[in-house]
């Protein structure tokens, strides 16, 4: 008996030192940022970290707080950094600045995948059929026809291995679904990642009906490893998972004040248990120009420098609302009813729109803007044509004005590349993918073009909708700049990604009822025609002799 | 009785074949449809949902992220932890027949897939735009009834359900029925041959048909149902005379074994698991000091049954 006893303590101990061998931790953050224009931007953002190293592949069998769905996914498919996207609506660069996380219409996915993975096309295959069941999207469409291996235009933004790095560069596919949509089935999965899942904390004030009308709303998952210790000795890894909302209060109501309960329709009463931290921010920017009161009083004010910008948050730390069982109901009251005044443009921003006509040859049109007064900027442009589209390389032309030019329509000053990387797309089998590596001179615009050929697709290949059009995914900005409005970075000069719009093109497509009008026109002259005719030619007629009324025709 | 229905798990396949804001209704009718079944207990693992468009999120919906089936905005049938399984473009034939017969792709995930055994009794469900032997799906192609009776005669031969109860709320839904020949499929059809099914009314705010005719006077039914009602089979089958649904109810039993006045609603649309209470009191100790007790419980059972 004693020794049974004793058994089970030595199992005990064992049991609670795997518990507490886990070094997971999870923090919430609401990040509340009212703009000059009147309309409020929201960014969540869960982040779990796990001090698992993702190359250790037996450190993904016991999980705490990490999702256990997405991290035996993530581990069977050798993923070493996963970033999805699903996002309605554009963001408006000049209007708004840049976001947390920059994402384009529709589901992007962009996955590294580890050193050493055999057969990565066949992975990323497996891969998206996964994710499409696991998010509710059709992400299993994002397949050959879609994928590119970028050159330049993404690096990982965690730690890379440390051995295979030459091979490792190609070990990235890149993929969009610009007309993919987004609703309450994809944020049904993406709650249950959590791990408080829709109940407390900062989750609980996710209410699809106020999140999903709004002009712009994106859902994100980013996986990725990173450092444990400041040496970088010890791996771990981290999922950030983040929702973004642009509201705009103004729309239902003719004041600029705001408030979690006027904004989510929901007000929050406890925090999520699990939670290391759990902080909404207030960025006070817009404060000077249209000056707001916040309640409650913020438990504390931070400045943030973001390169040579200062910024001003009021912090909230949630969980001393939810100690003392109050009610957590941000609000914001103006001191004038409405007080808007116009952003200035951010120092990269970017255009695109189609040029042409007619249903044979079109044409893309990007304008670059650099609004920064002395310095070049160095951007990495991405473009991804669909096969559909046969690119002419020669057309491509760059060329740059100055900004104060407003007559675009002139011919400028021709630039080139310096750097050029493109595979062309091939029939049903891989698109066209661009890059160019563009140094965009002070205060200009750049005006990048090229034309391509419309195909004539075959006619089980038009989808049902095939009038609407076809999209072509957004092109993707990169570059490091020095100052600008950003929010998770504080160093000197910092990483950039934006995406431009999405372009809905039409090809040309057939009227699908045609071989059925062919068919009934061809029948109808058939039975009218061959049966008059035949019946003219094969039957005698005979006039017939009247036999009181039963005269007969033979 | 344990199970004297025969069935231990519940299945739903629940399709909308119609794309296009004016095929509203036939998203309404499906969500309605969702929306009962997972009341009533069979979770979102267990439903295959094909949804061929999206009305909740659409840019026409007044009211973001919700489809109610009422335009006085009774019962929000999208909810707000709907999960689907195929949507948009997803939804082909192929994919449907592919789902139903198992023989999907290796890297298929669990949720798209109906992994029912001959012990799962399944609730398929389709709306659309149909006609005399066919239903279109999304505009482009259509499914044949012909395609349909071997689609369920390839289930049964891989022993792929136990009892199906086939709903189609369509134009002359009952041709899709008519060339089953496989056992245990009990089928409704909102609609004789020959006869259009209807819709129910418009929602000026959406400005199209909202619900269907059937559809909307089944939800209506299976509001009244809960877990443990005792309402049968045989009533659902009434549900929608002439003077409410303006078309015949058409149902066909004769490939059902069971008397449908007999069986439970909830042997489709739930997902019940019973459980019976015993007044006397086991004794769970060892078998050796009580064989008696085992021998009582487990009566003409062989012992390695009781553990």
């Amino acid at each position: 008996m004693a020794a049974s006893i004793a058994i089970r303590l030595i199992f005990f101990i064992l049991l609670f030192g795997c518990v507490f061998a886990f070094e997971d931790d999870f923090h919430e953050e609401l990040l509340v940022k009212p703009m000059k224009n009147g309309q409020v931007y929201t960014s969540f953002q869960f982040t779990t970290t796990w001090n698992v190293s993702v190359e250790d592949e037996k450190s993904f069998e016991h999980y705490h707080l990490f999702s256990k769905s997405l991290g035996e996914v993530l581990s069977h498919y050798s993923v070493q950094e996963l970033h999805l996207s699903l996002t309605q609506g554009l963001w408006h660069y000049e209007k708004w600045g840049y976001p947390v996380h920059d994402a384009p219409p529709g589901a992007e996915l962009w996955v590294w995948f580890r050193p050493g993975t055999e057969n990565i096309d066949q992975t990323w295959t497996d891969l998206i059929n996964v994710l499409s069941g696991m998010f509710c999207a059709s992400l299993n469409f994002l397949d050959h026809r879609s994928v590119v291996t970028p050159h330049l235009a993404f690096r990982p933004t965690g730690v890379t291995p440390s051995h295979h790095q030459r091979l490792f560069a190609k070990n990235i596919r890149y993929a969009t679904l610009p007309n993919e949509n987004v609703c309450t089935e994809n944020m049904t999965p993406w709650k249950k990642l959590l791990p408080c899942g829709a109940r407390a904390g900062l989750t609980s004030l996710l209410n699809a009906y106020k999140v999903y009308d709004t002009s712009y709303h994106s859902l994100g998952v980013h996986f990725r490893p990173i450092c444990m210790s400041d040496d970088c000795s010890v791996h771990g890894v981290e999922l950030v998972q983040s929702l973004a909302a642009v509201f705009d209060p103004t729309l239902t109501s003719r004041s600029q004040d705001w408030s979690l309960k006027k904004l989510f329709a929901r007000t929050m009463s406890s925090s999520c248990p699990v939670a290391s931290s759990s902080i909404a921010m207030v960025d006070l920017s817009s404060n000077f120009s249209s000056p707001f009161t916040l309640d409650p009083l913020p438990s504390r004010e931070e400045i943030a420098l973001r390169g040579r910008i200062k910024v001003r948050y009021a912090v909230y730390e949630i969980r001393d609302f939810a100690r003392n069982q109050r009610v957590f109901n941000l609000a914001a009251k103006y001191k004038s009813e409405m007080s808007f005044s116009a952003n200035e443009p951010p120092v990269v921003h970017a255009q695109r729109f189609q040029t042409g006509y007619g249903q044979a040859k079109g044409g893309v049109m990007s304008l670059l803007y650099n609004h920064h007064p002395k310095e070049n900027i160095i951007v990495n442009y991405l473009e991804v044509i669909p096969w559909f589209c046969r690119v002419y390389l020669h057309t491509l032309k760059i060329e740059s004005f100055d900004k104060t030019v407003h007559d675009i329509s002139a011919n400028g000053t021709i630039r080139k590349p310096m750097h050029f990387h493109y595979v062309p797309g091939k029939d049903r089998q891989r698109p066209y993918h661009l890059e160019l590596l563009l140094d965009l001179p002070p205060n200009s615009v750049t005006r990048l073009s090229f034309e391509f050929d419309r195909a004539l697709l075959k006619w089980t290949e038009y989808p049902p909708d095939a009038n609407h059009g076809f999209y072509i995914g957004s092109a993707v900005i990169s570059t490091v700049v020095r100052t600008a409005k950003h929010i998770n970075d504080t160093s000197e000069s910092f990483f950039l990604r934006l995406h431009t719009e999405t372009l809905l093109i039409t090809l040309p497509t057939p009227d699908f009822s045609m071989p059925y009008n062919v068919i009934c026109l061809a029948c109808t002259v058939v039975a009218i025609a061959f049966g008059s005719i035949h019946n003219l030619t094969t039957r005698q007629l005979i006039g017939g002799i009247s036999c009181g009324e039963n005269a007969v025709l033979v | 009785d344990f199970f004297d229905s025969g069935h231990t798990n519940n299945w739903a396949v629940l399709v909308d074949t119609s794309r296009f804001w004016f095929n509203y209704r036939h998203v309404a009718n499906v969500l309605s449809m969702y929306r009962s079944v997972k009341r009533l207990g069979i979770p979102d693992s267990h439903i295959i949902m094909m949804l061929a468009d999206d009305m909740a999120c659409n840019p026409r919906n007044p009211r973001p992220a919700s489809v109610y089936n009422n335009a006085n905005q009774q019962i929000n049938v999208y909810g707000d932890d709907v999960e689907v399984d195929y949507r948009g473009y997803e939804v082909t034939v192929e994919n449907f027949i592919r789902v139903m017969t198992g023989r999907l792709p290796e890297s298929t995930p669990r949720s798209k897939r109906l992994l029912s055994d001959d012990r799962s009794n399944i609730l398929v469900y389709m709306t659309g735009h149909g006609g005399d032997g066919f239903l279109k799906f999304q505009d482009a192609e259509e499914i044949s009834n012909v395609e349909m009776g071997d689609a369920f005669e390839q289930m049964w031969q891989k022993r792929r359900y136990h009892e199906v109860l086939y709903i189609i709320d369509t134009c002359q839904a009952e041709s899709m029925f008519q060339t089953f020949y496989s056992p245990n499929i009990i089928g409704i059809a909102s609609s004789k041959v020959g006869e259009d099914s209807l819709s129910h009314h418009v929602d000026p705010a959406i400005g199209v048909y909202i619900i269907d005719r059937y559809t909307y006077f089944a939800l209506e039914f299976l509001e009244s149902v809960t877990p443990d009602s005792k309402k049968t089979l045989g009533q659902f089958l009434r549900v929608c005379p002439k003077y409410q649904c303006r078309s015949t109810v058409a149902v066909r039993t004769d490939l059902f074994q069971r008397d449908p006045e007999k069986v439970l609603l909830t042997d489709f649309f739930g997902s019940v698991r019973n459980v019976e209470i015993t007044m006397e009191t086991l004794s769970l100790g060892n078998e050796t000091t009580n064989p008696q007790m085992s021998n009582q419980v487990c009566r003409s059972v062989n012992m390695s049954d009781c553990f």
